[in-house]
């Protein structure tokens, strides 16, 4: 067996035996809930990598598609009696497509203007989260009474949900994680370093840079949905402003364009408050200086972006060619 | 190096060991989520004070031959937190009331939890109106909108006012004072003629003081907190508008006062607490409350002293078989708690009944309005 089907099989098992066992042997409510939560998390943050870190798009309102997706999900299940098949892939879509209206107009700026349009558009989102009462039930939020119902069965136990939250997030990972580390993902990663030499070499730099960000909202709106099933109860606050900053943190710690160092930069910051949890209020504190002391020393994240091609590329079963002359330059 | 080391892990597992090993296996445990940090950490934090004043006189007073200890947990009135901490209290087996959170929104998330597990949950402030009937293990200290909208219509009916004009902050409960006022209001033949909400932390209301005159009200009534309505109190006397303004207990607080300055006299509200009531037990409250803070407690921390209050007589009408369930049996039966918001119970859907006070702002002071 060669190393990269080891590491494989050794990632799918600690997401579906190892993480299931410790929570079986614990029986503790608790930690099935924070590891549904990484869970959600790191889906957010692995979509945001493919926007921010491979197409190198600062994004500042990704939250706010996380809250359509809730919000789709959550509306359509309370109101019209759409399950959990049905409502997450709807929730996906939506999220998509608003994210696809948003694009067309704002695409064609630069950097910090970017940024700052993304910003006002999640901004706008959570006003409209707020203010459209009536689709909405603004402030007062969404209670949705169904759970999961996987195709007539109802998912009701701890384990039955955090299973079916680990298989969607497994599966869009890996959909994220075949995008990023691809001819595609090469392409967007060409338009992060210099998109008027991408643009020259013939790559439509607008239109990529749309996918991106329409693929990356979709996995929000997954997200969010999850959130919306396993919470029971979603309103404007879950979808603010600050959840972006933390999303974005996630990735910023893990390693910009690093999709294993995204991954762990979010279970850092979901487990650490809780782990400091005993701590008191100074928890928050040693949280920010962790951060702080992470950007200090591992400016490239926790899992740099080199490190994690070699990874990929590895885990694709492409090594670099190490012949004697050094004239075959690149993967075999 | 090594020695630091060793130190510090010393430490570390004494300092995890030590809460566990203090406390007897008989102690009466109850949850508080609320949030200790964060941007409401200034609530979380007095209605910590207040429980540990109200737990610290339970305990010394022997009502319960085994104390009760309170866990409180940071939620930083985020959901996620809020429903973790559910999770985690519902976990120990030990526990058998919570009460919080802070915010409705993270108290409704954490209720679906409670809801599930079958744990009583005391909210000394969630406002929503959905909140205590999500299921039969949520209760409420904190006045309903109904009961306070009802009160200040008939109030500005007896004073003649036939027209008003209602603005709101956009949030769940602001919903609820406008829901709460309007109806009664114009039932009993009153006006409504011009309604806005507006978002948290509005610098400037005067364009909505501008619109409100246009319609000329004889008087406005208000859902906003005390930050807010120092700035519309300020601006309303700015524009000298004239307009008697009328709110609810949530300005009450002497910040409020502080905030606005003169423009803040005449205000009318109604209050289930005013720390210048002459009872017994509103002064021995006071009287603690001053020992640690400059300043005489709000509303909300007499809400969080009463929650806490009703919750420890709840446990003694329990013991000595404390379960979840016969818990939320006695806090159900709560009748005529002598509280120093007032004498509270619970109706059937865990909402308090209490009697609302009426108000006014003179000479920089809350006066009873008899």
């Amino acid at each position: 067996m060669s190393k990269s089907r080891l590491i494989k099989t050794g990632l799918v098992l600690a997401a579906f035996a190892v993480v299931p066992a410790v929570l079986v042997g614990f029986d503790k409510g608790y930690y099935y809930q924070i590891a549904t939560l990484a869970a959600i998390f790191m889906l957010l943050a692995a979509s945001l990598h493919l926007v921010t870190g491979v197409a190198g798009l600062l994004q500042l309102g990704h939250a706010a598609f996380y809250g359509v997706g809730a919000y789709v999900a959550a509306i359509l299940g309370a109101d019209h009696g759409v399950g959990f098949t049905v409502g997450l892939p709807l929730a996906g879509l939506s999220a998509a497509a608003i994210a696809f209206l948003v694009a067309l107009p704002t695409m064609r700026l630069m950097s910090i203007y970017f940024a700052v349009a993304t910003l006002a558009i999640g901004q706008m989102l959570y006003l409209v989260f707020l203010n459209w009462v009536d689709l909405t039930n603004g402030p007062n939020g969404v209670m949705l009474f169904s759970g999961i119902n996987l195709f007539g069965i109802e998912i009701e136990s701890d384990l039955g949900i955090y299973y079916v939250v680990a298989a969607v997030v497994a599966v869009s990972i890996l959909v994220l994680n075949r995008l990023s580390h691809s001819y595609y993902g090469n392409a967007l990663r060409s338009l992060r370093e210099d998109d008027q030499c991408a643009s020259a070499m013939g790559i439509n730099v607008t239109v990529m840079k749309i996918q991106a960000f329409v693929i990356s909202s979709f996995f929000a709106g997954i997200a969010g949905a999850l959130w919306a099933y396993t919470t029971g109860y979603i309103s404007p606050n879950d979808f603010h402003f600050s959840q972006s900053i933390l999303i974005l943190t996630m990735v910023v710690v893990g390693g910009l364009g690093s999709l294993p160092g995204v991954l762990i930069g979010a279970l850092l910051l979901i487990l650490l408050p809780e782990a400091l949890r005993s701590v008191g209020d100074i928890r928050n504190i040693i949280v920010g200086l962790v951060m702080f002391g992470s950007i200090l020393f591992l400016p490239k994240g926790l899992f740099g972006e080199v490190s994690a091609l070699n990874f990929a590329r590895r885990l694709l079963g492409a090594n670099w060619s190490n012949d004697e002359g050094q004239k075959g330059i690149g993967w075999k | 190096m090594k020695l630091t080391r060793r130190t510090a892990i010393a430490i570390a597992v004494t300092a995890a060991l030590t809460p566990a090993a203090a406390f007897a296996e008989e102690t009466v445990k109850i949850g508080y989520q609320l949030p200790l940090t964060g941007n409401t950490a200034q609530y979380g934090q007095d209605f910590k004070d207040a429980a540990e004043i109200a737990l610290t006189k339970f305990n010394a007073s022997g009502a319960l031959p085994v104390p009760v200890e309170i866990i409180y947990e940071d939620s930083r009135s985020d959901a996620k937190e809020g429903v973790t901490i559910a999770r985690k209290f519902v976990d120990d087996d030990g526990i058998v009331g919570v009460l919080g959170d802070f915010t409705s929104t993270v108290s409704m998330a954490a209720a679906q939890v409670y809801k599930k597990a079958g744990m009583a949950q005391l909210s000394q402030t969630a406002s929503h109106p959905d909140f205590a009937k999500i299921s039969k293990w949520q209760f409420r200290n904190i006045t309903t909108q109904d009961q306070e909208g009802s009160v200040n219509a008939q109030w500005m009916l007896d004073q003649g006012i036939k027209k008003v004009a209602v603005i709101a902050e956009q949030t769940d409960w602001g919903q609820s004072v406008v829901k709460g006022f309007v109806e009664p209001f114009e039932a009993a033949g009153g006006e409504i003629v011009y309604t806005e909400f507006f978002n948290r932390g509005l610098a400037d209301f005067r364009p909505i003081i501008t619109k409100l005159e246009n319609n000329t009200p004889d008087a406005v009534y208000t859902g906003f907190f005390y930050e807010d309505g120092g700035q519309f109190l300020k601006q309303m006397k700015q524009l000298d508008a004239g307009i008697p303004v009328y709110s609810t207990s949530a300005a009450y607080n002497d910040k409020l006062i502080e905030l606005a300055g003169d423009a803040s006299e005449g205000l009318f509200l109604t209050a289930t607490f005013l720390p210048t009531r002459m009872d017994a037990n509103v002064q021995e409250f006071v009287g603690e409350w001053s020992k640690t803070h400059d300043a005489a407690p709000g509303q909300f921390p007499a809400q969080a002293y009463d929650a806490v209050n009703i919750m420890l007589s709840a446990v003694v009408k329990a013991y000595p078989e404390i379960t979840r369930e016969s818990l939320r049996d006695a806090l159900a039966e709560t009748t005529d708690f002598p509280g120093v918001t007032g004498n509270t119970s619970f109706d059937e859907n865990g909402e308090p009944l209490k009697e609302l006070t009426k108000a006014s702002v003179s000479n920089g002071m809350f006066v009873e309005v008899q």
